[in-house]
């Protein structure tokens, strides 16, 4: 049988070897690798498509250990298991609270910040903080809702998408 | 025989007047009276609907005469001295504006009172006590139905009168009868929009032109797109009462305004917008509405997306079980534009009626 993969990668060297190193070593046949460095999401990881063949044992095998090295799968066979959920933050954010609600966010079930940005402003509670998050396909509206709790927990203003 | 066929000709084009009263002669009072001016020959020639303003009031008395008042003497009367009692002939000043509706015969009463958010009134109990009456309500008056929508509703159906109240949500653009008849056969699952105006200028502009929100606001009171207190418009009331309206009349969710979660835009800052327009996203004042939520929040819109409208302009998305997603826009203020949505219940009751 055949996986269609979506993955996402950071734009550093090395970083496709490390996601083919499993499948050779597990033996999974890859039929296809499509890799543009040029092509970027917004956040300027790079994302790859490869389809690799075996049995189902090889297969399952091979995505556990994509999993177990922290690779961002996007897509199975088309079917999303991500999702990038981004919110913004208003108040005052010294390094503490990004810290310990970084910390917070993560502890929510399968989700991951993934990236944050800062604005810090002369008034610190006009500062605004950009966060994106990697979460489990599905479950938006309940991360959604877990995200505003820890905002009104630390007195921010949570600003999520529609 | 010739005479009598001609004088059965000219009643049928004529027809019986639909005699309307007018409480409330501000913006949208006055737009209902220049559009029923205006669209006389229309109305008539369309729907053979012969409109008569039997009585107008306003804080300052009435006009009544039960053969019809002139639309234009109305408007000038009110532009002129600012009081709709000094109407020549007709004028009566200080009489109590649920009086109005025991002093001259009527069919539908137009009720576009100032509103209030705390107890509705006095819009609440005039039109109780038209329905009560028999009589046909059309209304733009948020506060009331953001109150006492189920009693208003129930005191409608009881009595057997129509009550129409589309220029309550998004002034000109078309949301309640759109959900009821045109998308008729779909469920619809919720509702998200921006339905206040005010706000998306003062966002749309603090995105363009990177502006503060203080500085953003006096603006808007200057050109007179804000209110010199804008506390209801800002903070997010304005758009929950029509989140709660929304809520009954199209997902028949018995809700009133306590039970909208609202934050309004004065926290919103130049940072976070700067933020948002990095990742390619836009801050809009969202009202939802479904079965798990009622909210209304600074919530974060793809530009481009159809919620990224700008300018002082309405939006709304139904989500519907057979048609997906339906997106309206229009314009959410304005004296004739509001009219316009007051007109089409006028005529929607007219159809029922005739």
């Amino acid at each position: 049988m055949r996986f269609n993969l979506v993955l996402d990668l950071p734009d550093v060297p090395g970083q496709l070897l490390e996601v083919l190193e499993p499948m050779g070593r597990l033996g999974a046949n890859i039929v296809a690798v499509i890799h543009q460095r040029d092509v970027k999401t917004e956040r300027g990881t790079v994302p790859v498509q490869i389809t690799i063949e075996g049995d189902k044992e090889t297969l399952d095998m091979v995505m556990d250990a994509l999993e177990a090295k922290d690779i961002q799968i996007m897509a199975v066979d088309g079917v999303l298991r991500k999702e990038q959920i981004t919110t913004i933050l208003v108040g005052d954010i010294v390094e503490e609270d990004v810290k310990e609600t970084v910390t917070l966010l993560n502890q929510l079930e399968g989700v991951k910040v993934a990236d944050l940005d800062l604005k810090m402003s002369d008034d610190p509670k006009n500062s605004a903080t950009k966060m994106v998050m990697e979460a489990d396909f599905g479950h938006k509206k309940k991360i959604l809702k877990s995200i505003k709790e820890v905002g009104d927990q630390k007195g921010f203003l949570v600003i999520n998408e529609v | 025989m010739i005479m009598n066929s001609r004088k059965v000709q000219i009643l049928e084009i004529n027809g019986d007047p639909m005699k309307i009263i007018i409480l409330g002669f501000g913006a949208v009072g006055q737009g209902v009276a220049r559009v029923l001016s205006v669209k006389k020959d229309y109305l008539k020639k369309k729907y053979g609907l012969n409109p008569s303003i039997v009585a107008v009031g306003d804080r300052s008395g009435a006009a009544i005469n039960p053969d019809g008042l002139d639309e234009e003497l109305l408007l000038k009367t009110k532009e002129k001295t600012g009081k709709i009692s000094s109407f020549p002939e007709y004028g009566i000043p200080g009489v109590e504006s649920i009086n109005i509706l025991d002093e001259v015969e009527y069919d539908c009463l137009v009720e576009v009172t100032p509103t209030d958010i705390h107890d509705g009134e006095p819009a609440r109990s005039h039109m109780i006590k038209a329905m009560e009456d028999g009589k046909d309500v059309v209304t733009s008056n948020k506060g009331p139905l953001a109150l006492s929508f189920q009693e208003l509703a129930t005191t409608a159906q009881s009595n057997s009168v129509e009550f129409k109240f589309e220029a309550s949500v998004g002034g000109a653009m078309p949301i309640i009868n759109f959900a009821h008849e045109t998308l008729a056969g779909c469920s619809i699952e919720s509702i998200f929009g921006i339905l206040n105006g005010t706000t998306n200028y003062i966002l749309s502009r603090m995105a363009n032109e990177g502006s503060s929100y203080e500085q953003t606001l006096s603006e808007a009171q200057e050109l007179g797109i804000a209110e010199t207190d804008p506390y209801q418009d800002v903070e997010g009331i304005d758009a929950a009462c029509k989140i709660v309206i929304l809520a009954n009349s199209v997902l028949n969710l018995p809700a009133t305004l306590k039970d909208v979660e609202v934050e309004g835009i004065s926290r919103i800052t130049t940072e976070s917008i700067a933020l948002a327009k990095k990742e390619g996203m836009l801050i809009k004042l969202i009202g939802e509405a479904s079965p798990d939520t009622l909210e209304v929040s600074p919530r974060l819109v793809r530009q481009g997306s159809p919620l990224a409208v700008e300018g002082t302009l309405n939006l709304a998305t139904l989500k519907t079980d057979l048609a997906d997603e339906v997106t309206v826009v229009g314009k959410g203020a304005g004296s004739v534009e509001t009219a316009s949505a007051i007109l089409s219940d006028i005529i929607s009751v007219w159809k029922v009626r005739k």
